[in-house]
């Protein structure tokens, strides 16, 4: 199934900013899949942080944004369960309250060739195995988004089992919030904290050397707690994992 | 006072709720039902069901025929070794056996019953899937101190009278009971660590009686 | 004492109260200190939801189940007008007395009126979170009448001066050596050991007396059935059916909300309740009761209708799901937030995630405006809700109406998170003004880089941040500027 395909990347604005090796995963994984991968630079933001924090009357403009600038993709792509969350679970609401009609065609038309990385390369291409080399012991963290809002169930661990060299540690309550929650990390930060230390615990069980997900969001919390901690794991996205192979390995590894 | 607060109360719902109209039954008659509403256990499975859930909670259960009813109370009793009970007014005659001091619920005090070392009563139905003993407080299962106060509890459930499901209990009322108690485990309580106790207040021992059919 | 140093009841003033409580994360921050209370609520709240897991796992139709309840639910409060006339009217052909109360101080004056009719000095009690909402009490106490709980969470918290911490395991914070002590000391037992099975023993003697003796009890409900006037309570200890059956009084205080349409939907509603509060098929007592019933239980029954800020929940329905509430407590069991604080933190009787939608709404938005922001947003509780409230979309609904009300306070150009979000909104309207942003903050955040690459302090909202992480540095370039030196056509 892995055809003349051609998607358009929604990076995420803290990918773009924070995260860039991700996109970079992204792209070589993809064209490695034959897939075709295009770039729109008008791109910011979904509006996640802004609606989730309650700056709802912001979001309506970044939906907005968003749909007109993908209304014509035949595909996007999103490294990032969370932002794909948003444009499921809340685009409609925000969408509906703009009260046109337009735009709400479009964007019922946009929203089924809206998918995460993993569902596109599962459901779309089909392709459980992509061809990656990554020789470590590696744990997987089921963000929140990705395990309820998108059900993605067992697709990244179809994913991974075909990671040539890779050793997958279980992770103990891996359907446990690691307490990122976005500006809850900061609103809130005392019990984000809490939050991660008992899930650094589960993490440390595993004696994997990388924590991955689908989300640089969660890992951004995880990995800056391990780097504080010196701890002896770090964190790497799957795109990278699934990127990295014997002749270019992940950005990470070097 | 609370006439006028009535009214600001139902105002207020009313001005909430705003455009929703119609009349409640056709709504209700649209309720999503797809749950399970019948029992799918032969009947001999359905009675084993019952009688491992009762055991689970610690009562104790025997079971006999028809015919042989009245010398299995009797028999519970003596094993019982209590010699003091209560029973209500309707329980069958031959079921208030001898050998045994019977305080017939006629109006008893609270301190009479009290006093009662146990009691014993029909049951208008058993629920198999959770252990449930239902009482409907007819004349045969007593008001409802009765089953209230007294340390021990003798239940006569009939095999006809377990469903399988709770809906199918209530599917069996002909109409709702202005009482009823649920009876599913001895008083319990985890509010201490977690730990489950069993026997705070309440009869703290049952012992059910499960009549068979005939034949 | 629930545990030392930490005291749940101050100066005589509750730590639940959400008009005084403190905001969250400093409420938060004083019970993370507590060792022994986060086992306590970790083990507790593991549990119940194992319990709960494994017999949803059992029940093969516990989706349609859901389905049903939520639906129920959402049905009856479409109609909550018609629901509570029907059970009014039903009750008092039946006997009972049906009272309205818009508020909290109706509902304690009526409580009161009717005492004192009695000529009542004291009452039992079985729990009903709904009386401390109303925060009834004191209230009694203040006017001569001793309100005597006899739940046994309710008397631990009662006897050692303490408030619950979880809705149906309200001392769960508590553990057997806390009790003995508060025991020992209130019941005249010096000897008393700590095994869980000589407290409990404890206490049945020491309330089987007040059973006996005390003439008038008041109650909530679980359900109040509109087709008959019936009402319905769901229990494990037994205290319940002591207080229903031998007093001479009855008073059942209930929001409005806990009205269903007929009694054949207890069907459905036990079996979820049951499942998702104990983790048990069904839990050891029900009680459903009508009116007065000459010879059997209570002569004079009277309900109190509390609606104390639930009508106006009825407007939006994003709202207005917060009602179906059922207080079975699975929420908190599986929260990863409740997980680490305990229902102390949430300032309320009603803790958890229904507490950080139900309290904010009863209290109008006026207080408890930081309950809504003690979420992750993970979802976990949605998951569980056995009448499916989408407790993550109500969350982000008062969010909303929180930023709202701030959008019009003097305070908000001190707040560094509204402006970097008026910031951040006008730098994601164009790509170019985004572009720039990064180049900034690149050269911002160099100042706080260390060599390593990685930033280990951060000012103001950062610093919140940098309290328990590092982050790392922004990388030299980002996504797009590779993409355009790389990649672009």
């Amino acid at each position: 199934m892995v055809g003349s395909m051609r998607i358009s990347l929604f990076i995420t604005c803290y990918n773009d900013t924070l995260f860039p090796e991700t996109g970079r995963a992204v792209v070589r994984l993809l064209e490695r899949l034959g897939v075709e991968v295009e770039f729109r630079p008008a791109q910011t933001c979904c509006g996640q942080m802004h609606a989730n924090t309650g700056f709802r009357g912001e979001a309506f403009s970044q939906a907005k944004r968003f749909v007109k600038l993908y209304a014509d993709a035949e595909t996007i792509v999103i490294p990032s369960s969370s932002c794909v969350a948003m444009i499921r679970d809340q685009y409609p609401g925000l969408i509906a309250e703009l009260g046109n009609d337009a735009l709400r065609r479009e964007f019922e038309s946009l929203l089924p060739r809206v998918h995460e990385l993993s569902e596109f390369l599962v459901d779309k291409l089909g392709a459980e195995d992509v061809g990656a080399y990554f020789p470590h012991r590696v744990t997987y963290h089921a963000s929140c988004h990705g395990l309820r809002a998108l059900l993605l169930g067992d697709r990244p661990f179809r994913l991974l089992k075909h990671v040539r060299g890779l050793e997958l540690a279980n992770l103990d309550n891996v359907d446990r919030c690691c307490g990122f929650g976005g500006t809850f990390s900061v609103k809130n930060a005392e019990v984000s904290s809490a939050m991660l230390t008992a899930k650094l615990q589960d993490l440390q069980s595993t004696r994997a050397e990388f924590c991955t997900a689908l989300d640089n969001s969660c890992l951004m919390h995880l990995g800056g707690a391990m780097h504080r901690e010196f701890a002896a794991m770090r964190t790497i996205h799957m795109a990278e994992i699934l990127a990295s192979t014997e002749a270019a390995p992940a950005e990470a590894l070097a | 006072m609370t006439a006028g607060s009535r009214q600001v109360v139902l105002n207020k719902i009313r001005d909430g709720l705003g455009g929703i109209t119609g009349e409640p039954a056709a709504g209700y008659a649209d309720l999503p039902r797809t749950y399970q509403q019948h029992g799918s256990m032969s009947a001999a499975l359905k009675l084993a069901l019952m009688v491992e859930r009762l055991r689970e909670y610690d009562a104790e259960v025997v079971e006999c025929a028809e015919s042989a009813l009245v010398a299995t109370i009797a028999a519970q009793i003596a094993h019982s070794t209590r010699h003091l009970l209560t029973a209500p007014a309707g329980l069958p005659a031959p079921w208030l056996v001898d050998g045994v001091e019977w305080r017939v619920d006629h109006e008893l005090s609270h301190k009479q019953i009290e006093e009662a070392e146990g009691v014993v009563t029909a049951s208008f139905c058993g629920v198999a899937e959770s252990g449930t003993i239902v009482l409907h407080h007819s004349s045969t299962e007593g008001r409802r101190v009765l089953t209230l106060l007294p340390d021990w509890h003798l239940c006569v459930v009939r095999a006809t009278d377990v469903v399988e499901t709770l809906p199918e209990y209530f599917a069996r009322c002909a109409e709702p009971p202005p009482l009823a108690t649920y009876i599913s485990g001895p008083s319990a309580t985890a509010d201490i660590e977690m730990t489950r106790i069993k026997g705070v207040h309440g009869p703290r021992f049952l012992s059910v009686v499960l009549v068979r059919d005939e034949a | 004492m629930s545990a030392p140093g930490y005291h749940a009841v101050r100066d005589g003033h509750t730590v639940l109260d959400p008009r005084t409580a403190p905001p969250f994360p400093d409420a938060a921050l004083t019970v993370l200190r507590n060792a022994q209370l986060r086992k306590n609520v970790a083990c507790a709240t593991d549990v119940i939801q194992g319990k709960r897991d494994r017999l949803v796992a059992e029940k093969a139709d516990w989706s349609q189940l859901r389905d049903a309840a939520s639906a129920i639910r959402a049905h009856t409060l479409e109609h909550l007008n018609e629901y509570l006339r029907q059970f009014e009217e039903q009750c008092t052909d039946a006997g009972g007395m049906v009272h309205w109360a818009a508020d909290a101080e109706e509902a304690r004056a009526v409580v009161l009126k009717i005492l004192r009719e009695e000529k009542a000095d004291e009452v039992i009690k079985i729990k009903t979170m709904t009386s401390t909402e109303i925060q009834l009490n004191p209230f009694l106490q203040e006017h001569g009448i001793a309100a005597h709980e006899t739940d046994l969470a309710e008397i631990i918290l009662q006897l050692g001066n303490d408030e619950p911490s979880h809705i149906v395991v309200p001392a769960l914070h508590v553990n057997r050596a806390q009790v003995r002590e508060i025991f020992a000391r209130t019941m005249g037992l010096p000897g008393l050991s700590d095994d869980p099975q000589a407290l409990t023993a404890a206490a049945r003697t020491y309330l089987r007396k007040m059973f006996l003796t005390v003439p008038t009890a008041i109650s909530g409900a679980n359900y109040l059935v509109a087709e008959t006037g019936g009402v319905a309570i769901v229990e494990s200890e037994g205290n319940g059916r002591m207080c229903l059956t031998l007093p001479r009084t009855m008073i059942t205080l209930a929001g409005i909300e806990k009205v269903i349409p007929r009694f054949r939907d207890l069907e459905v509603m036990l079996q979820v309740l049951a499942r998702s509060a104990t983790g048990e098929r069904m839990n050891p007592y029900t009680s459903l009761w009508t009116g007065v019933t000459p010879g059997d239980g209570p002569q004079r029954f009277h309900v109190v209708l509390l609606d104390n800020g639930r009508s106006a929940m009825l407007r939006r329905e994003v709202e207005r799901q917060t009602l179906k509430c059922i207080r079975c407590g699975a929420c908190m069991n599986t929260c990863p937030v409740y997980r680490q604080t305990g229902g102390h933190a949430y300032g309320s009787v009603y803790p958890g995630p229904i507490g950080a939608i139900l309290t904010p709404q009863l209290q109008k938005l006026e207080h408890a405006q930081t309950l809504p922001y003690a979420s992750s947003l993970c979802g976990a509780c949605y998951d569980v809700c056995p009448v499916k409230i989408n407790i993550p979309e109500v969350l982000i609904d008062l969010r909303a109406q929180v930023t709202e009300k701030e959008r019009e306070s003097e305070r908000r150009f001190f707040d560094p998170i509204y402006l970097g979000m008026l910031i951040a909104n006008w730098v994601f309207a164009s790509a170019a003004r985004f572009s720039l942003a990064q180049r900034a903050a690149r050269i911002g955040l160099w100042l706080f880089t260390r060599k390593d690459g990685w930033i280990h302090t951060l000012p103001s909202v950062g610093g919140r941040w940098t309290m328990t992480r590092d982050l790392r540095g922004m990388p030299k370039e980002t996504f797009r500027e590779w993409w355009s030196k790389e990649r672009a056509r």
